[in-house]
């Protein structure tokens, strides 16, 4: 006998259908999985035993081949178990007609328990998202309940291997069978941090509002407890808010990740911190089944790189090519994927090994030599990819009751947000989204200098060793500080505030 | 003195690649055995037994010696322009042939100066502050402008500055080097001896040609800068410092030291605020410097605008615009961030960055770190 059941699995962050074909011939009691599975998969036959014994079936004790189609396709994933389960119960004659004649329209995810309960399996909301096709009807795990409604698919969620096919059998309705989730409305973002409560450190807050409006990646560089991961935890708050595009996107890949938690659609931006003694590979993404990285985890959102210099120099990198591109490729001898990663970078650094270099209290140890060998773990390239960088300084007892209050997230929102629609006006109908992912014909059609801009100019190369190659990086930042201020043309003042955010660029040596 | 054969000439030059013997000891030995040629006829055991080395040293002697082809370091240092002068040549530097441990050999890029020109070092601490900063690049730029050559040692910080603000006058500098002719360490400062020589300057080593840096060269070298200077002015550094050697070996030949005081707790100040204490000369302007150049050297010297009643008047502030000064009075004498300039003025990111820039391109402040800090007196 033959049956055949769909279900779905993923490749990059998309989901394809897959059919489940379960043959039963008379022979010695086997059962082979066929066509690419992976592990988990392949281990997948010694729960379906189980839980279709536990669930009051037999288990038919002959020759039974699962072919996984299409074959050329590598299938990973738990939710192997109920589809393959169900067509061995289909093909082995213990269904009703009824059921039988149901088959067709199912599309079947789930994850057995060895007493046939389901259990939840990563990646549901890609694989619906990308299967969705009309008259059929999701299959999916009860916890993964919220994934179904963001998928806008058809589904039903039933507990247990039994209670699915007594549904399909016809003998319980289908609200036994059918979760509905109504979660409260979480759009606003989290408002317990906010900018307000960081005191000083005005320059450094202008840049992240600036990274902010213009899609920048910023390097902070201060002492010890200078606020640098304040600053950036309360980065997220001043971003604009996610469309539901982007928040399908960054659903699917949490999903994938099996990282959903309680919440249905992700509707905050992400903000990711990884130790800096991660790999590569987990920062990046791969493996030998590729799996999302750090990077896009941080899709959409931050990924914030404390002690940026600690990391290891690979890791650092595999950085360039999302940083560029906002996608990773990953390529492995079976298969090439490709993930979104297109973030924020937050880069935050100690100025020298001993971290208090430029400090009026602690004087620095280290050799000038030491302090070279720090800064250069940071390749060129890597630093190319970062507009602004900015020096925090730490802020004196004596000077903090005086302090004036900064602005709240709030306020610098609303000018983001302004900044951020100018912006959407300007690169209507291309791909390009902010200010900081312009073309080189796109800086020179938006980004005209302003007439005295020439000697600003000359001046900073003389002065302060620009290299002509941050002149991009210069007049995008400007681009954004006059969108900031919602004037049509760069000027020269916007030009003279970009100096204070290049730092590096600065020769180390005395001027000739 | 006598003429040396080309052959001495050559193995003399071979001799001086012997970087495990002091100069004076090279010099005993010719003494000992008649001629550098002779030296290098030795076998181990002969060499250390009459030369009183011991055979371990005697052997790295022979070594070195011979790890060194004087020829190509003769046609090397020709190609890039320069010379090898012995203590035997007219062009070897009366000064330094008086100093305790006269080199063998020195390799020039350049021009050397004339005997009677006064020389005074300035040298101090890689590490600089922005006060040393001030200080060297005031004191080079008006030594230069008297007619003074100064001497440095070409590495980062005071003796950049120093070499700089010379080469910025368009007069001659001295570098003495750590590194054998032909290598630039630090690398970044290769613009700036170009520039020194294109000056009428003159890069000088007594290391083989091309020879990498090594810790131990450096206090070597500090020793051809007190030679070649008097006096020698310590700009900054901590007390355990390579200023602090060149003040010493200064000492011990016989030169002026000054030291210019500075804030008790700044550690790069340390040096030359123990060497005051220990009765070196007390550095408040350029006159100061002037007043120990020996009588001989001032001769030609322009004193006119440097007189100790004459100073030069602290630089108008009154030129910048009303804003500009409170920036100046905010950034005070120690060092700010733009967020304490922004915050004194109460204005915003913006306009603290434009006044900020536009006093830096004036070069009223410079910046270090995200630190702004007076840049002039």
């Amino acid at each position: 006998m033959l049956a055949t059941i769909n279900t779905a699995s993923i490749r990059g962050i998309e989901g394809f259908l897959v059919s489940v074909e379960v043959d039963i011939a008379p022979g010695m009691p086997t059962l082979t999985v066929v066509g690419l599975p992976d592990a988990e998969v392949r281990e997948s036959k010694e729960r379906v035993i189980a839980a279709i014994r536990n669930s009051g079936f037999d288990f038919p004790l002959k020759r039974i081949t699962i072919n996984l189609s299409p074959a050329e396709q590598r299938k990973s994933g738990t939710h192997f178990d109920l589809p393959i389960a169900l067509g061995v119960l289909a093909a082995s004659d213990q269904l009703s007609q009824q059921a039988k004649e149901q088959l067709g329209r199912l599309l079947v995810l789930g994850e057995l328990a060895l007493d046939g309960s389901l259990r939840p399996c990563a990646g549901v909301l890609p694989m619906l998202i990308s299967c969705q096709r009309d008259n059929l009807l999701a299959v999916i795990p009860p916890q993964n309940v919220l994934e179904g409604q963001v998928s806008g698919m058809s589904f039903i969620t039933p507990h247990t291997l039994r209670e699915l096919v007594d549904y399909l059998s016809g003998k319980i309705d289908q609200n036994t069978v059918q979760l509905t989730y109504t979660p409260e409305a979480e759009n606003e973002p989290k408002t317990e941090l906010d900018f307000a409560d960081v005191k000083g450190q005005s320059l450094a807050k202008r840049a992240l509002e600036i990274a902010a409006a213009g899609g920048h990646n910023v390097l902070m560089i201060g002492l010890p407890g200078t606020g640098k991961s304040m600053l950036a935890k309360r980065f997220a708050g001043i971003l604009p808010p996610l469309t539901r595009e982007e928040s399908l996107e960054i659903t699917k890949i949490y999903s994938i990740c099996n990282l959903m938690g309680k919440s249905k659609l992700l509707t905050h931006r992400p903000f990711r911190d990884p130790h800096h003694t991660i790999s590569n590979v987990a920062l990046i993404g791969g493996g030998t089944n590729p799996r999302p990285g750090e990077v896009s985890l941080a899709h959409n959102g931050i990924l914030f790189l404390d002690e940026f210099a600690e990391f290891s120099r690979a890791s650092l990198e595999v950085l360039r090519e999302p940083l560029e591109n906002g996608v990773v490729t990953i390529s492995r001898a079976k298969e090439t994927v490709s993930y979104p990663a297109r973030f924020t970078l937050l880069a935050a650094m100690n100025p020298c090994p001993c971290g208090n270099l430029g400090s009026t209290v602690k004087p620095c140890t280290c050799s000038p030599a030491q302090i070279n060998r720090y800064r250069s773990r940071i390749s060129g390239p890597l630093l190319d990819r970062i507009d602004l960088t900015v020096n925090l300084n730490p802020v004196h007892y004596s000077d903090w009751n005086k302090l004036r209050e900064g602005d709240s997230s709030a306020q610098i929102r609303e000018r983001v947000l302004r900044a951020r629609a100018i912006q959407q006006h300007r690169f209507a109908g291309t791909n390009t989204t902010a200010n900081a992912f312009m073309t080189p014909q796109q800086i020179k059609t938006f980004c005209p200098l302003p007439p005295q801009a020439d000697t600003i100019l000359e001046t900073a190369m003389r002065k302060f060793g620009l290299s002509a190659r941050s002149l991009d990086k210069i007049l995008k930042t400007a681009r954004t500080i006059a969108d900031l201020e919602n004037v049509p043309n760069i000027e020269v003042k916007h030009l003279v505030e970009v100096m204070q955010y290049r730092p590096l660029d600065r020769k180390g040596v005395a001027d000739l | 003195m006598s003429a040396l054969s080309t052959e001495e000439r050559l193995a003399r030059i071979r001799l001086n690649a012997c970087l495990y013997l002091r100069a004076d000891w090279l010099e005993r030995l010719i003494s000992v055995f008649g001629s550098a040629q002779e030296i290098l006829r030795q076998d181990v055991a002969t060499l250390s037994q009459e030369g009183l080395l011991s055979p371990a040293t005697a052997e790295a002697l022979l070594k070195d010696a011979f790890s060194v082809d004087p020829q190509q370091e003769w046609d090397k240092t020709a190609a890039l322009g320069g010379h090898i002068y012995l203590p035997e040549d007219e062009e070897y530097p009366q000064s330094l042939r008086n100093c305790k441990e006269p080199p063998l050999a020195i390799y020039v890029l350049g021009q050397l100066p004339a005997e009677t020109q006064a020389c005074v070092g300035v040298v101090g601490t890689r590490k600089i502050t922005p006060y040393g900063r001030r200080v060297a690049r005031k004191l080079a730029e008006e030594l230069s402008q008297c007619g003074v050559t100064v001497v440095s040692g070409l590495a980062r910080g005071v003796d950049s500055e120093a070499h700089a603000a010379a080469v910025r006058q368009q007069k001659p500098t001295i570098a003495v080097i750590g590194t054998g002719i032909g290598r630039c360490y630090p690398a970044e400062n290769r613009a700036l001896e170009k520039a020194i020589l294109a000056h009428g300057g003159a890069v000088i080593s007594e290391l083989p040609f091309d020879k990498p840096p090594h810790a131990f060269h450096f206090p070597r070298r500090n020793r051809l800068i007190a030679a070649l200077s008097q006096p020698v002015v310590v700009v900054e550094g901590e007390i355990k410092s390579g200023a602090l050697i060149t003040a010493k070996l200064a000492v011990e030949n016989g030169k002026d030291v000054l030291a210019v005081p500075g804030p008790i707790d700044s550690p790069q100040s340390g040096g030359p605020n123990s060497l005051i204490r220990d009765g070196a000369g007390v550095v408040t302007s350029v006159a100061d410097v002037l007043d120990y150049i020996p009588q001989p050297q001032r001769f030609g010297l322009d004193l006119r605008f440097f007189k100790r009643e004459q100073q030069t008047p602290v630089k108008p502030v009154e030129q910048l615009s009303e804003r500009e000064q409170q920036v100046m009075q905010a950034v005070g004498d120690a060092q700010a961030s733009l967020d304490q300039v922004a915050e004194a003025l109460q204005a915003d990111v913006p306009e603290a960055a434009t006044l900020l820039f536009d006093l830096e391109v004036k070069g009223f402040l410079a910046c270090e770190n995200g630190l702004y800090s007076k840049s002039k007196f």
